[in-house]
């Protein structure tokens, strides 16, 4: 794995741009962050592709009336959109079967 | 973005949390899970998945801060702008956010190295730097690094030898530093991009030097 951040990943502008202040990146929560790692650790493992992603979680965001704009990153919000892009990629490449595996 | 809470560090406004408990737990387990499976299937490692947080903190972290100091190595007439007005050369990079405090730039030397701590409270350059490291902020750093810098500094695995000179600069209200660290050998030919990929947070604090790239 590379030991630099990815551009791709870090540089991703408009609605699915990263939370982030000063450059750093903002998380409410430790789900966020290991969310956040799954989803980039697979991109660097060759799991999908990374536009793939972004496209799903571009979509999940537009979808959310809540949110017409792009997400105040100083709020909650953006990782939900995130971890439903990244349920939906996986579904699709097969690596979890559905999404109710997911659920309890 | 809301700026409230310009004049100092910003952590309020976005560790506020406005999920309840319960969206929380329940997003928590969904993560859980999904990190389960993956992990049980062999297809992530919990080693990666740290690795991974770990590479895009540090990397993402300084980010500001580290465009400046690349700018200052690659950029001689940007060196000298940058320590004779830092406020105004790193806004110059269009980084601001600070409200009348001033930034100052310490550079470090072959014989000269220097910390920024901040005494009585938790000052901090974030315009540049983002958010404090935890141990920013805790009493033990911040008492014990004007007492005893060189032993503080070999807690972070830094040994100076005792040719070198250690000078701490005690951040307030007003002034806020930024340590310029050296560039490290072996990073001729670098583009500035590079350069800064290499500049890490606690190098800027002064708490580490910059590795030669391998």
């Amino acid at each position: 794995m590379d030991r630099i951040a990815r551009a791709e990943v870090a540089d991703m502008e408009g609605v699915g741009a990263l939370p982030r202040r000063s450059g750093e990146l903002i998380f409410h929560d430790q789900w966020e962050c290991r969310a956040f790692a799954l989803g980039v650790a697979l991109h660097e493992q060759g799991e999908f592709i990374w536009d793939d992603f972004r496209q799903h979680l571009i979509a999940s965001i537009s979808a959310d009336d809540k949110t017409s704009e792009i997400i105040d990153p100083s709020g909650p919000g953006y990782y939900e959109h995130w971890l439903a892009a990244l349920e939906k990629m996986l579904i699709e490449k097969s690596l979890i079967t559905s999404s109710k595996d997911l659920v309890l | 973005m809301a700026e409230k809470h310009q004049h100092d560090a910003p952590p309020s406004p976005y560790l506020e949390k406005r999920r309840t408990a319960a969206e929380t737990e329940a997003l928590e387990e969904r993560v859980r899970r999904l990190e389960h499976l993956l992990t049980e299937k062999g297809i992530v490692s919990k080693k990666t998945l740290d690795r991974v947080v770990s590479i895009y903190e540090n990397d993402l972290g300084p980010l500001n801060g580290a465009k400046v100091v690349a700018r200052a190595w690659v950029d001689e007439a940007y060196r000298q702008r940058l320590l004779a007005d830092a406020t105004k050369a790193i806004k110059e990079l269009g980084f601001g956010g600070l409200q009348g405090e001033h930034m100052v730039v310490v550079e470090n030397a072959a014989t000269v190295h220097n910390i920024v701590a901040c005494t009585l409270c938790s000052c901090y350059p974030w315009p540049v730097l983002g958010l404090p490291p935890t141990w920013y902020k805790n009493p033990p750093y911040r008492s014990r690094i004007a007492i005893d810098p060189r032993g503080v500094l070999v807690e972070f695995g830094l040994e100076l030898d005792d040719s070198i000179e250690v000078r701490v600069w005690d951040s307030s209200a007003e002034i806020r530093y930024l340590v310029l660290p050296e560039r490290p050998q072996g990073t001729e030919g670098f583009s500035e991009e590079e350069l800064a990929a290499l500049v890490t947070r606690d190098s800027m604090i002064g708490v580490a030097r910059i590795n030669s790239p391998s």
